[in-house]
């Protein structure tokens, strides 16, 4: 029943973002019904980094505890921010066409997502192809630990070619709601999308583990 | 470094790969100047549990000492050990006598050239120190395997096969050593296909069988032990 | 059985020496059998060296533009020459020691990992040295440029540049042990080295342009952060990098 109550309610935050950002938010002078790409773009931006934080943070975890239970965090949060940076990407770079008039800059922030982005992918890729999910727990763990250390330099090394990214552009009042209800809405969602990868990996443990028994 | 300690205990290790259970809660202790043979088919676990006693491979859970200390612990506890694997392991494009320097080395052990000079003498390839691992043949190479494992006197030495490949000469030779070696309190777990040579050389032979370990025993061994040790005597 | 516990107790009186001094044999002594086994086999630096030259030759094919353009981007060149060429090695070097089975022969020495991954990254980063030796006076022969008023310089950024790509492609090379997918490893060495290559690649521009101010220092300052912290991880990691 309390799982049926949590579903409604994601539902609903995420209807609630999807009618704040085209409704509720005022269609902006210079670029029309493109900007309410922002949107979307700033909750999934937002949530790939918190993403590869929870990466991190798992990979530590896995490897003091050798609990594969914080593997499973790490392979659903890696699933779940690799959809989100693809995502960030692809509207970022929408935006960008309306708003700058190419597909792509080496903006610190484009250049900062699209390395996280191939990080994502060769840390899935690496995973997918080794069977013992042990030694797929650390390999894991070990590229994203490198992987969390590396992106403040990224920021870094990228923010001093000068880049053109809006910092924190002017916003009315309605906007900043929308975007607000954009971020927990969205948030929420993938919250919801990693707990649901999370529950199956775990099951699915569950079902090797009575499997190992009942042989014996 | 007390006596209490044994030389190797391993507690209820188990290991899985994947969906595949490779041992199921085992425990195994050898006393100085023991032997253990270990049997057991293809894939019965022989050379993962020899992995795992000697640290080389991390079980799932269980927990090996060394004399006391854990296995995974300070690297230092592993001059406790020797191993021999299944493979020789020597470096192809280091000479004999470099191959065994170099452990000497990293061992720490004094006069390491003179040390790996004089186990070739004892293994009876003095006149072979120079050569590389791929220029003699597969007996030898077990033979300067052996004796890298030998380089820092180990007090537990395993071996993983170590009959394989070698001829008449070279199982006698190998028979000798650890026969000799046990007799100065050296505590050794071999595996083994071959029955005669775990009759002769072991004090208790275990087998593994889907992962499990069961000791094979009884008085009749300890007949057969006493006759084989006359054989050995002749051989040797 | 107390004769056998007397012998079998001397056995364990180690020559105890002073730890650290031990540790550094250790790893001058890894480093001397690397460096044997490679000079005697030559299978990782020849293919290595050969496939920076070619890279350098392709790139510098293109390169039909005025002195100060060259300049420009002849430091980003050069990177990714080093680069590419690199990823051989590091596919190559734990490779070697894999198929020789020898990686169990490393865990059963009694040395600590963050020793041997110091030993390993120390052959890799001179190897990566080497390349750049190679490379850097290519490209300038190739370019028309003169290497001697740079070579300062140059020096300085090669040395700072070379132990960070090192480091992660020593770890992330030494993850692959058992797998056979080494190549994908190295997709993501090259996005994790492109803070480096960034660095390395302006420094260059501006040693070139003879602008060696204070951004020069600063993007100089970020290639030795870079080297420090993946070092540091490097040697932190390694245990469970080779552990099986």
């Amino acid at each position: 029943m309390r799982r049926v109550i949590g579903e409604v309610c994601v539902a609903v935050l995420l209807v609630a973002a999807i009618l704040a950002a085209s409704f509720l938010a005022p269609t902006e002078s210079t670029m029309g019904h493109a900007q309410r790409l922002v949107y979307i773009h700033v909750p999934v931006a937002w949530f790939d980094l918190l993403a590869f934080l929870a990466m991190g943070v798992c990979g530590i975890v896995y490897l003091a505890r050798r609990d594969l239970k914080w593997d499973h965090g790490f392979q659903a949060a890696a699933e779940v921010g690799w959809l989100c940076c693809g995502l960030t990407l692809v509207t970022g770079s929408l935006w960008a066409h309306e708003a700058w008039g190419t597909w792509w800059e080496w903006d610190p922030r484009l250049t900062t997502t699209f390395i996280l982005w191939a990080i994502y992918s060769g840390v899935l890729l690496v995973r997918s192809g080794i069977e013992d999910p042990h030694h797929r727990a650390r390999v894991g763990a070990v590229l994203a630990i490198l992987g969390a250390l590396d992106v403040p330099l990224v920021i870094v090394a990228t923010r001093w070619f000068r880049g053109m990214h809006p910092v924190a552009p002017e916003m009315t009042p309605s906007m900043r709601v929308a975007l607000l209800t954009g971020v927990v809405g969205f948030t929420v969602f993938f919250l919801f999308l990693a707990r649901g990868r999370y529950e199956q990996l775990e099951s699915e443990n569950g079902v090797l583990e009575l499997r190992r028994q009942m042989e014996g | 470094m007390t006596q209490t300690h044994l030389p190797l205990r391993a507690h209820e290790l188990t290991k899985h790969y994947g969906s595949r259970t490779i041992l199921r809660r085992v425990s195994l202790q050898i006393e100085a100047g023991e032997t253990i043979a270990l049997q057991g088919g293809n894939g019965a676990g022989k050379t993962t549990l020899l992995r795992c006693l000697a640290a080389i491979t991390r079980p799932t859970r269980g927990a090996v000492w060394w004399f006391g200390h854990p296995a995974y612990g300070d690297p230092k506890v592993r001059r406790y050990v020797g191993m021999v694997g299944h493979e020789s392991r020597l470096y192809p494009h280091l000479t004999l006598g470099e191959n065994l320097t170099f452990a000497g080395r990293m061992h720490g052990i004094d006069r390491p050239i003179r040390r790996a000079e004089r186990l070739l003498a004892e293994i009876g390839l003095a006149e072979h120190g120079h050569r590389l691992p791929t220029q003699i043949s597969r007996g030898m190479v077990q033979r300067v395997a052996v004796a890298r494992a030998l380089v820092h006197h180990p007090p537990i030495l395993l071996l993983d096969e170590p009959f394989s490949g070698l001829d008449v000469e070279g199982r006698a030779w190998l028979m000798g050593t650890l026969a000799r070696l046990r007799d100065m309190g050296c505590a050794i777990c071999f595996s083994s296909h071959d029955e005669t040579v775990a009759e002769i050389l072991a004090d208790r032979v275990c087998e593994l069988r889907c992962g499990r370990l069961y000791e094979l025993g009884g008085e009749r061994r300890d007949d057969a032990r006493r006759e084989d040790q006359r054989v050995l005597a002749r051989v040797a | 059985m107390t004769r056998v516990a007397k012998i079998s107790a001397c056995w364990r009186e180690w020559p105890e020496r002073r730890e650290s001094l031990r540790r550094m044999a250790g790893f001058w002594w890894i480093v001397h059998k690397d460096l044997v086994s490679e000079f005697r086999s030559r299978r990782v630096w020849p293919a290595m060296l050969l496939l920076g030259i070619v890279v350098a030759l392709l790139f510098s094919i293109q390169m039909n533009l005025l002195p100060e353009q060259k300049r420009q981007i002849l430091g980003g060149l050069l990177w990714l020459s080093v680069f590419f060429a690199g990823t051989s090695l590091f596919d190559r070097s734990f490779a070697l020691e894999r198929e020789d089975g020898c990686q169990g022969a490393l865990q059963l020495l009694p040395v600590g990992p963050g020793t041997v991954f110091l030993a390993k990254l120390t052959v890799n980063a001179l190897a990566l040295l080497a390349l750049e030796g190679l490379l850097i006076p290519l490209f300038f022969i190739l370019s028309d440029l003169s290497l001697g008023a740079h070579a300062g310089p140059l020096l300085l950024i090669a040395v700072l540049a070379s132990p960070a790509p090192a480091a992660v492609g020593t770890l992330v090379s030494g993850l692959a042990v058992g797998q056979g997918r080494g190549g994908l490893l190295v997709l993501v060495v090259l996005p994790l080295a492109v803070p480096v290559l960034l660095a390395a690649a302006e420094c260059t521009r501006l040693a070139l342009e003879s602008r060696l101010d204070e951004v020069w220092w600063r993007w100089l300052q970020l290639l030795g952060a870079f080297a420090v912290i993946f070092v540091a991880a490097g040697v932190l990691l390694f245990e469970y990098v080779i552990e099986d």
